[in-house]
């Protein structure tokens, strides 16, 4: 059972923020690799680590595989051959190349993985509404987030009603591919239905609210938490500044 | 523009007086509703009967501010309500401020479910999701939830999430989230509809109560029965027209037909066997039933008996082989058809003919028998109609049709009485009698009592006690 931490989402959100560019600013491999240990413990503290291993590895293996191709493999560099057969060429200095942009790339994808995994998305939704932005910005992220959510109840029950007719039962890729074949179509006019049906009924509760409003839930926040927050909105913004600032000096 | 947001409860004998001289949906070819007279006083109790399709639910919304859609439909009358005059003419109606107006008359939806958001984690925060677009301090939406949830026993209810509620649940909730904004009219369509016995009366006890605070109820519903005895005017909606209801409808109470049910000896096949079943959802912190014993036997009806939440409409998904136990043993030794609660999950074609036709293989003889099916359950007029343009009872009959057209043995029939009008009911006595002269046999869930009477060899009762949840105000 996942363990929920207590901090006010626009603390968890800033803290990645400023991690994620400072560390992309730095582009030194060994600061990437102590965010992402640091991002697996914190993963496994809170009983996140196996999803996060998962919906990394998804997006990860990709990406190193085609960073892989394009400057390991065919590295144009002179020096420091390793291997080389017809149009392959793999160089110290291309696979350094892959590394350091497959590390960049890596602490961004898990370290905002890890935050959606960390945020309660009610307690986001409600921070915004609690917080002075528009009440349309609340709105347009509540309709977003709960939006995948709500197609994947409707997908279920037009898949069971599907099922009753003996209808996308197959197994295996064919059967998963017949399946999102039938359900495809029905589920886009099913989800416009609803969006209809419950549209004029929301208006009628006041939503998205015109005025002031408040919430019943409570996000808990502290001055500490506060100052946390600007610091790393600060860091996100100078630290990068800062890094690079000396570079263009040298160029 | 309704923008008074005073409180007209008091000092005042006229709630909303509404006359609607004509209503037509934009497109359509007759109009929906004609000569409507309303007046609604502090603490009145108006029934509105009707078949479905009648012009019930069109009224419900008109009444509520949702229809006319303005552009689009066509409508001539006037409102008077909160003491401001809306009038409605050929060339042009006024524009109305939908949430303005909701805080005078709010509508519960015939399918309840569409009232809920469906964007808080609980349903507590539902409760309160209209309240909290106003701005009401936590505090005073913290005591309006205790005392609704004391009213209608949602206390074991309100940290729920509200998109795993069972139907009946479900309506409750969203009734609970309509009157814990206190409007001064509320129309109900439906209200009783998938509700058990316990719930039925808290519904009515709430409204008993929200009448004697000046709150003005309509009541959309199919039959007077449970409402004739208290309403303040009952009167009957055909063909958009209002008549006054005579003694006749006041007495009707079902159209359910008492049917002789012969005893099932106990050699005959037994066609459906749970036997120590345990049923339970993925991600579930206990299962929902435990240890079920139930059989059903070739030519037997057999009904599911039990509060909203008790795991019946589990049992039939069960049975449809939807679901795997999680220990015991089930046997379905014969096809199986089921229908499902919701309509709506059921329905996915643009028109009757290609849902009821729908995976059937192109030359068998089940395609054969889909005209066959339809007219049999009423709906041969309706082949080239898109299923969601029906009135909800005929909608009823598609789901029911698109079950029949495989020819199951074992009919599993969920809250089928649900949104069905007289005809509606004739129509699946018929089938199930049919199906069960046939050898078949039937599994149903209702909180139609006389259905369940007049229709069930016997009664199968579901115990499972609702969960408790701590809630401090």
């Amino acid at each position: 059972m996942p363990k929920s931490i207590n901090l006010h989402p626009f603390t968890v959100l800033a803290l990645t923020a400023a991690v994620v560019t400072m560390t992309t600013a730095a582009g030194l491999w060994w600061l990437s690799c102590a965010v992402l240990t640091a991002c697996a413990l914190v993963a496994g503290w809170t009983g996140h680590l196996r999803r996060l291993a998962v919906l990394s590895a998804a997006i990860l293996i990709p990406t190193f595989a085609s960073l892989l191709l394009i400057h390991g493999l065919v590295s144009q560099q002179a020096s420091g051959l390793i291997a080389a057969a017809g149009p392959f060429r793999v160089t110290v200095g291309g696979l350094e190349t892959t590394m350091v942009l497959g590390l960049r790339t890596a602490v961004l994808v898990v370290a905002g993985l890890l935050c959606t995994l960390l945020i309660n998305k009610h307690q986001l939704v409600a921070a915004i509404d609690l917080s002075p932005a528009p009440p349309q910005v609340g709105y347009l992220l509540a309709a977003t987030l709960f939006l995948v959510p709500h197609m994947a109840e409707k997908q279920r029950a037009i898949g069971q009603a599907q099922a009753l007719r003996h209808m996308g039962t197959g197994r295996g890729l064919s059967g998963w591919f017949q399946r999102v074949r039938l359900r495809a179509v029905p589920l886009v006019l099913a989800s416009l239905q609803d969006a209809h049906d419950r549209s004029a009924h929301l208006s009628a509760r006041g939503f998205p609210a015109a005025g002031s409003h408040t919430r019943l839930r409570s996000v808990a926040d502290s001055a500490t938490q506060q100052r946390v927050r600007w610091i790393s909105l600060l860091c996100a913004v100078l630290g990068p500044i800062a890094i690079l600032a000396p570079l263009w000096g040298s160029q | 523009m309704i923008e008074n947001q005073k409180n007209w409860r008091s000092g005042n004998s006229m709630l909303l007086d509404l006359n609607i001289e004509r209503f037509r949906y934009s497109g359509s070819e007759f109009d929906s509703l004609q000569d409507i007279k309303m007046t609604l006083s502090p603490g009145s109790l108006t029934v509105i009967i009707g078949e479905s399709g009648s012009g019930k639910s069109t009224l419900g919304k008109v009444l509520a501010g949702i229809l006319p859609r303005q552009g689009a439909d066509e409508c001539r009358g006037k409102i008077n309500l909160a003491g401001q005059r809306i009038e409605y003419t050929d060339l042009e109606g006024q524009r109305i401020n939908v949430a303005g107006w909701a805080k005078h008359v709010g509508l519960l939806p015939q399918e309840a479910g569409h009232y809920l958001s469906r964007i808080r984690e609980t349903v507590a925060e539902e409760l309160v999701f209209s309240l909290e677009n106003e701005g009401l301090p936590r505090d005073e939406m913290r005591q309006r939830i205790s005392g609704i949830s004391k009213h209608l026993n949602l206390d074991y209810l309100l940290e729920r999430d509200p998109a795993k509620l069972s139907g009946g649940q479900e309506r409750l909730v969203a009734l609970a989230a309509l009157a814990i904004s206190e409007p001064s009219v509320m129309v109900l369509d439906e209200p009783l509809a998938g509700l058990d016995s316990e719930a039925t009366a808290a519904v009515t006890e709430m409204i008993s109560r929200l009448r004697a605070d000046g709150t003005a109820m309509v009541v959309l519903s199919r039959t007077a029965k449970p409402w004739a005895d208290n309403a303040d005017a009952l009167v009957k909606l055909e063909n958009g027209q209002l008549s006054k209801s005579s003694a006749e409808d006041r007495l009707q109470e079902s159209v359910s037909v008492p049917t002789q049910r012969r005893a099932i000896p106990g050699n005959v096949e037994v066609l459906l066997d749970f036997s120590g079943v345990q049923l339970g959802y993925e991600g579930a912190a206990r299962p929902v039933l435990d240890g079920l014993d139930l059989q059903v036997r070739a030519g037997e009806c057999v009904g599911l008996a039990g509060a909203n939440g008790s795991g019946k409409t589990t049992v039939l998904k069960a049975a449809a082989g939807l679901l795997r136990p999680t220990a015991g043993t089930l046997a379905v030794s014969a096809p199986t058809g089921m229908l499902l609660q919701n309509s709506s999950d059921q329905l996915f074609e643009r028109t009757v003919l290609r849902e009821v036709s729908f995976g059937l293989p192109k030359k068998g003889t089940q395609r054969l028998r889909v005209p066959e099916v339809l007219s049999r359950l009423g709906l041969q007029d309706y082949a080239e109609t898109h299923p969601y343009e029906l009135p909800a009872s005929a909608r009823r009959l598609v789901a029911l049709a698109t079950v029949l057209v495989r020819e199951p043995q074992i009919l599993l029939l969920d809250e089928p009485t649900e949104a069905l009008d007289s005809e509606g009911m004739i129509r699946l006595q018929e089938v199930i009698d049919s199906l069960l002269n046939r050898g078949g046999a039937v599994l149903l869930s209702t909180h139609d009592r006389d259905f369940m009477h007049s229709t069930t060899h016997r009664v199968h009762p579901m115990t499972r006690k609702p969960e408790p949840t701590a809630w401090t105000s």
